[in-house]
């Protein structure tokens, strides 16, 4: 980790006190800042964690309390009693995780191929899929609920899987791993006798594992959230994923309790978190090993 | 020459292919790049392209839904441009983009370099964390939270501005602070991501380069400028041209936070397509707005990478 | 490649615009498929299965109960769920779009004229005819307004199942300290406008720390309550023919059923009448001068937590909110309801809900068998007995002192006076065009109560966008004639 962030040196020797201490002052005052933004990063959070754990005639006193106060769990027992809450997690892992496996598969092919295969049209291929980037999810999804529907996977979890196993985002990003890649790899293990699926497979994917791991948190934190193609294509609250899970926790006409809400937010965000923690290394590194470019 | 003529002398298929030369290799790689993208571009066709192609047809008709469509020809575009809510709603996707991934590119690159100053580990780690949390949660769920720490009277946000001697701000009730809460919303969400991107794009710029200018007494201005903003180009433009594709198709965070209101001030484009589809069901008049956003993030695309010549400088 | 005469970019052209052909054929409505079950000789004993639009959570009280008098019927559900009625109805839409089967589903009183004018819901005249014994019991319980509500051109589509009016909640503990009393029950709107002056309160730098009253930018139970005792609409009120065998079958000798027809028709806007004008004059003053909150878009879920924090006094609502400040932790006692002040007159609104049954279902016969049982007096029992009081019964005989016991008001009995004893109360204006028209409303609405528009600008283009959009929409307006 270290070696990634490069440290300024020192300044140059012989610097007077007088010039140091103003320096000194600067960097306290930054610190200053950047702590101050962090509180206004995380404050909603633990706005959100804290609200969950009172009774909703509790939440809105001023001067807010930060800390759990009434600590009411029964909250939390409320969203376990309110919605299937176990299946619906289970539903968002399937989901996610099928969706994540399924774009780093289609990814890292399509991302190989276009930046290291040639083969005539490649340049046209390759500008489709940067269009279909560009379309609004809005814009597409009555064509993609009725073709869900006509081949019969309306209200399943497949409904959510299958349109999202193929990502322009993903090959985008994996090609722009694969360009940086050293050319010189192919020519060594040609010489080798290397098929061009080992040259792939074996000696540019795993050159390629920090834009894969980058690829895979993205595609992980977008799926497990995703809203709005689940409330348009699964009906059975068997089947929903957890987002959907926690509208329903607004209840009929509106009558759900904002501190169960908060409870079931505060419920569904471990997951990412945990995720995000063991992650973290290989995202932030990925990032920085890779560089996202145009 | 030899090998062409060999090659045509063959005629398996197979033998073809595997012919150990050059053009033979050239061709199990040109076979290897088909099957490669065979799986995405069949799925973007099916899922992607297809479908919006079923939208530029619908765009030419009238269709409720429960009727069979009726074709309409133009109609739906000429009547797209005489609505001043569907226009207002494009000038206000327009301002968003332009003014939150402006602000999401220069704070995101201010934040990388003030978290290159000296530090230490944990200190580094802890603002990277917190700054990236927000990411990680649901549009929705933002959207619900937010609005009620924004709320203007009883929110918590301007509680402690009233405690700074500030007036309450009605973030969410006025149409001229709108926007910008919307624009607030989506930096305190997306802010740390792009942050990550340009720590990537500074660590990309071998340190001794931007030392070096910094410590010959280059000046902050000069340094920024002649140094780090040409050689941050790349990571630049690919954060404007995703903040862009993306900005103009947020949806969930600022539906939760005010559906488009007070009167039209934060209605999107996106918003407005999804009101005409699913709440009036308009699906033809939907698909024309769909065409259009299309239309209009596809020139803006073109137009970045065409400038990104002028300025984007490859090492 | 010259002469080939078919090149790649030809192809590729004929391909996108061979699979826009084909997507745009699957995008026209399936017809029903046919029903599986009746190929060759069904076994005669088998279970049909019914595809219900609801809340399973809610619905579960009733299942058992319903399976054991009907073995052959078994319930499959649906849970359309959405952040107002509006993108309920959407989504039910998109799945009728796309060939999906529901058999019968709930919806408010906003969606029925849609779904009855566009044929996707059933006329239940004939079962209600020929099931006159059992369902008599049922319509003495239910006043007539809310039968009327749910009849579209001369048809009953919708057996109401709850409704809402909307009433005047108030918090007993601001009310107690500015020392004020229950209101009458017809208060009148300058009463209405004391009381709230005298509870708002103001700190020294002039901010409000207590507001008098609040609402909601919605169509149900905003400002549109004032608006009604102003003694105007949103749209011309008329009357469709027909009607007659059900208030004479069924409320023949009950004064309230006089001059009902067969169900509304919202023909013309009258957005700009001054009556309306007015109206949102007095909301957008309330707001000025700090009585009354800038007002949010949504759901009233804020509105909660603020009145059950001591820092609202009056808000409309309807009977759903006992239930929701009961689950927000919110003691009885602590609120109470009365009913909507009196300005030119007291018209009180309402919207209802109940169960339509889908023209293209293939069981409409075991679809009205859970209907009927779900509106009887042991399915409501069950059902508000488990779920609480989280919206109003449509039977009068439900509304009693113990089941406001637990959670209130005091006064609960004002739910259901606002019909017995205000016969021209009638529901929120739901044409056809309800959704844009909604969309259109809250708009100008938000536009006026920041100041953006003056009341009568804002309705006057109010108006002007409303007469288009009935202009546009004629295909899916009332029968001519």
């Amino acid at each position: 980790m270290q070696s990634s962030w490069p440290e300024k040196k020192n300044a140059r020797a012989g610097h007077s006190v007088a010039e140091a201490l103003p320096r000194h002052g600067r960097r306290w005052l930054l610190l200053l800042c950047l702590f101050a933004l962090s509180v206004i990063m995380v404050g909603p959070i633990v706005w959100t964690i804290s609200t969950s754990l009172r009774t909703p005639a509790a939440s809105f006193s001023l001067p807010p309390k930060w800390l759990p106060t009434d600590m009411a769990l029964e909250n939390y027992a409320e969203v376990f009693a309110r919605i299937p809450f176990w299946r619906q997690i289970f539903n968002s892992f399937f989901v996610t995780l099928s969706t994540v496996f399924g774009q780093l598969c289609t990814a890292a092919l399509a991302g190989y191929a276009f930046a290291r295969l040639d083969f005539p049209g490649k340049t046209l291929l390759f500008w489709l899929v940067m269009a279909t980037l560009m379309i609004p999810l809005q814009a597409t999804i009555i064509p993609v609920f009725v073709l869900i529907s006509r081949i019969g996977l309306s209200d399943s979890l497949a409904a959510l899987i299958v349109p999202a196993l193929f990502t322009a985002f993903g090959t985008f990003l994996l090609r722009q791993y694969f360009m940086q890649a050293p050319k010189e790899f192919e020519e060594v293990a040609l010489i080798d006798g290397a098929n061009q699926w080992y040259i792939f497979s074996r000696v540019y994917l795993p050159l390629t594992a920090p834009g894969l791991a980058v690829l895979a948190v993205l595609a992980f934190n977008g799926t497990w959230n995703e809203f709005y193609r689940p409330l348009v294509f699964l009906i059975t609250d068997a089947n929903f994923t957890i987002p959907l899970g926690l509208n329903t926790l607004k209840g009929y006409m509106m009558t759900g309790s904002i501190s169960v809400v908060l409870a079931g937010v505060s419920l569904s965000l471990i997951p990412v978190i945990l995720v995000y923690l063991f992650g973290q290394r290989y995202l932030i590194e990925g990032i920085m090993v890779g560089g996202l470019k145009g | 020459m030899q090998t062409a003529v060999t090659a045509r002398k063959r005629t398996s298929l197979a033998g073809w292919l595997t012919e150990p030369t050059l053009a033979g290799m050239r061709r199990r790689k040109a076979l290897l790049g088909y099957l490669f993208v065979l799986p995405t571009i069949l799925g973007i066709l099916v899922f992607t392209a297809g479908p919006v192609l079923v939208s530029f047809g619908l765009s030419l008709y009238k269709w409720n839904v429960f009727r069979p469509p009726t074709f309409v020809g133009l109609e739906n575009y000429s009547r797209l441009v005489s609505d001043t809510r569907v226009l207002v709603s494009f000038a206000n996707s327009a301002r968003f983009v332009i003014l939150a991934i402006g602000l999401q590119i220069v704070f995101s690159l201010l934040l990388a370099l003030a978290l290159r100053q000296r530090m230490a580990t944990w200190m580094r780690y802890y603002f990277r964390t917190t700054f990236l949390l927000p990411f990680l949660l649901s549009g929705a769920a933002t959207g619900v939270v937010l609005s009620y720490l924004l709320h203007q009277e009883f929110g918590v946000v301007n509680y402690y501005l009233g405690l700074l001697g500030i007036p309450r701000i009605p973030w969410l009730t006025s149409s001229d602070v709108v926007l910008y809460t919307v624009v607030l919303a989506y930096l305190w969400q997306f802010v740390g991501f792009s942050l990550i991107t340009m720590l990537g794009g500074l660590s990309n710029i071998s340190s001794e380069v931007l030392d070096a200018a910094e410590v010959d007494g280059a000046s902050g201005w000069s340094w920024l400028w002649q140094i780090v903003l040409p050689m941050l180009s790349p990571t630049l433009l690919f954060s404007a041209v995703i903040g862009v594709i993306g900005g103009l198709q947020i949806f969930d965070q600022p539906y939760v936070m005010t559906r488009g209101g007070p009167g039209d001030a934060s209605r999107t484009a996106v918003m407005t397509l999804y009101e005409a589809a699913f709440k009036n069901q308009e699906i033809g008049y939907a698909s024309s707005i769909a065409v259009i956003l299309f239309v209009v993030i596809l020139a803006i695309t073109a137009f970045q990478f065409a400038m990104s010549k002028r300025w984007v400088f490859y090492q | 490649m010259q002469n080939q005469g078919f090149n790649r970019r030809q192809f590729l052209q004929m391909a996108g615009v061979g699979s826009a052909a084909v997507m745009l054929a699957a995008c026209v409505p399936a017809q029903p498929a046919a029903a599986p079950a009746m190929e060759g000789a069904a076994p005669a004993k088998e279970v049909v299965v019914l595809r219900v639009q609801g809340d399973p959570a809610n619905e579960t009280p009733l299942l058992e109960p319903f399976r054991q008098v009907h073995p052959g019927i078994d319930l499959e559900f649906i849970a359309v769920t959405g952040i107002d009625h509006e993108e309920i109805a959407s989504k039910i839409l998109s799945m009728i779009a796309a060939g999906e089967q529901i058999d019968f589903g709930y919806s408010a009183t906003e969606a029925l004229q849609l779904y009855a004018g566009q044929g996707l819901a059933y006329a239940l005249d004939e079962l209600i005819q020929r099931d006159e014994a059992e369902v008599s019991e049922y319509f003495a319980d239910v006043h007539p307004s809310l039968i009327e509500a749910m009849m579209y051109e001369g048809s009953v589509y919708e057996l109401p199942f709850d409704f809402n009016a909307a009433n005047m909640y108030y918090n007993t503990q601001l009310f107690a300290e500015a020392g004020v009393d229950h209101p009458a029950d017809n208060w009148s709107k300058d009463d209405f406008l004391e009381v709230a002056r005298k509870i708002a309160k103001k700190d020294e730098s002039g901010q409000t720390t207590v507001f008098g009253y609040a609402w909601t930018n919605r169509l149900w139970g905003s400002w549109m309550p004032w608006i009604f005792v102003n003694g105007g609409n949103l749209f011309t009120e008329e009357k469709a023919p027909g009607g007659e065998w059900l208030w004479s079958t069924f409320y023949a000798d009950d004064a309230a059923a006089a001059g009902r027809g067969g169900g509304y028709r919202w023909v013309t806007p009258t957005a700009n009448s001054p009556a309306v004008v007015e109206a949102l004059d007095l909301v957008v003053t309330l707001t000025s001068e700090g009585t009354a909150p800038a007002i949010e878009m949504g759901g009233g879920q804020t509105l909660q937590g603020f009145f059950a924090d001591n820092k609202l006094a009056m808000t409309p609502a309807g009977g759903f909110w006992a239930g929701g400040l009961a689950n927000a932790g919110f003691p009885n006692g602590s609120f109470d309801v009365q009913l909507f002040p009196s300005w030119k007159n007291q018209r009180h609104q309402f919207g209802t809900g109940g169960q339509w049954i889908a023209a293209q279902s293939q069981h409409k016969e075991e679809a009205w068998t859970y209907s009927k049982f779900r509106i009887s007096q042991e399915g409501m029992k069950l059902w508000y007995g488990a779920n609480g009081i989280i919206t109003t019964p449509s039977r009068r005989s439900m509304l009693v002192a113990e089941a406001f016991a637990e959670t209130g008001p005091a006064h609960w009995q004002v739910f259901y006076d606002t019909l017995d004893k205000h016969p021209d109360t009638a529901p929120i204006p739901a044409p056809p065009i309800s959704n844009p028209m909604t969309t259109l409303f809250t708009s100008y609405t938000g536009r006026a109560m920041t100041g953006e528009l003056s009341p009568q600008q804002a309705m006057d283009e109010l108006q002007k966008e409303l007469e288009d959009l009935v202009a546009r929409s004629q295909d899916i307006m009332y029968p001519q004639g």
